[in-house]
């Protein structure tokens, strides 16, 4: 799939968590509520088993999603997932009490995308400011279904590996659980290395 | 005495729209808003109402932000404009410095629109 040294595997996640991180600050000002997001880990699965993992395995959870293609340094569509129960709190989060539930329930949709293209643009922008490389971002998709409904509309491969990014929202006074994945192929996975290594390097002072 | 400004906001997302303006009517219950979906719509609607400040999302379907907020201030010169952005990569804050752009992150919130309304106050 993709070797990395150790010290390659501490530059990505000390990486994404800086990217998620700048995420976090997103949502908590979306949100107008402090938010801890954590991400224990980072891993390379293959796109079904990724898939399993996020719909918990038993009957398939149902998921709003928020995807965007980036460009640039390396190639890979960003996913942003939250329970579909939980969508319209966050949207009512994000507006406030002003907006009447039907108002709300219209825009739903847009505001997901809104939220997602801000979240998403939050942490790979960061990413990109890391590696010192700009990524164009599409606009914001929006998928209801479940996870492997979601990672298959982004139009990736059975055999596509996932980066991904189990995240917890932690909002003060709302318990809410969502998810970041990364899909990349095998060529951009290549780049993601190259650009950790030129990192590396210049951590080192060698470039 | 009171000073009515127009400010126009441009953004493909309604929500964000619907935001900036609230927070706008908020802080400036006097001034008048304008918006626009997209930047071909911007440059039509500052034609026909000038604004005095221009808010301008950047990944937008169509001509994008950039280039909408290039040809506006080829048309108003004097119209402070600033990039309302979830892009928050330095690239895109270097480009809106070189074009002699304001920037400021989305998420929307009350205090980025209040030191935006500010500029404009003191531009």
């Amino acid at each position: 799939m993709l070797n990395l040294t150790e010290l390659e595997n501490d530059a990505l996640i000390e990486i994404f968590n800086i990217g998620v991180g700048q995420a976090a600050a997103s949502m908590s000002a979306i949100v107008n509520e402090a938010v801890r997001m954590s991400v224990p880990s980072v891993s390379f699965i293959p796109r079904a088993e990724a898939a399993r993992l996020l719909g918990h395995g038993e009957a398939p959870e149902r998921i709003c999603g928020v995807s965007q293609h980036f460009r640039g340094a390396f190639e890979t569509d960003a996913i942003l997932m939250f329970p579909e129960d939980k969508s319209l709190e966050i949207v009512r989060l994000m507006v406030g009490e002003a907006v009447p539930l039907k108002e709300l329930t219209d825009m739903e949709q847009e505001a997901m995308c809104e939220i997602g293209n801000i979240m998403l643009n939050s942490c790979v922008g960061t990413l990109a400011n890391i590696f010192q490389r700009e990524l164009e971002g599409s606009l914001p998709q929006y998928h209801v279904g479940t996870s492997d409904h979601i990672l298959t509309a982004t139009g990736s491969l059975a055999d596509s590996v996932v980066l991904m990014l189990h995240i917890d929202f932690l909002l003060e006074k709302h318990q809410i659980h969502g998810y970041v994945a990364f899909v990349l192929d095998i060529s951009a996975l290549h780049d993601l290395k190259e650009q950790i290594n030129l990192y590396i390097a210049r951590a080192m002072g060698q470039a | 005495m009171t000073t009515t400004k127009t400010v126009l906001i441009v953004d493909d997302s309604r929500v964000s729209r619907m935001m900036a303006r609230q927070y706008i009517a908020a802080l400036r219950s006097g001034w008048r808003v304008e918006e626009a979906g997209t930047g071909e719509e911007s440059l039509l609607k500052a034609r026909e109402v000038p604004p005095d400040l221009i808010l301008m999302d950047v990944n937008m379907p169509g001509m994008g932000g950039i280039a909408a907020a290039e040809q506006l201030r080829r048309e108003f010169p004097s119209v402070p404009i600033s990039l309302l952005t979830a892009n928050v990569q330095a690239a895109t804050r270097e480009r809106a410095t070189a074009m002699g752009l304001g920037f400021v992150e989305k998420p929307i919130t009350e205090a980025r629109i209040a030191q935006l309304l500010a500029t404009l106050e003191t531009a």
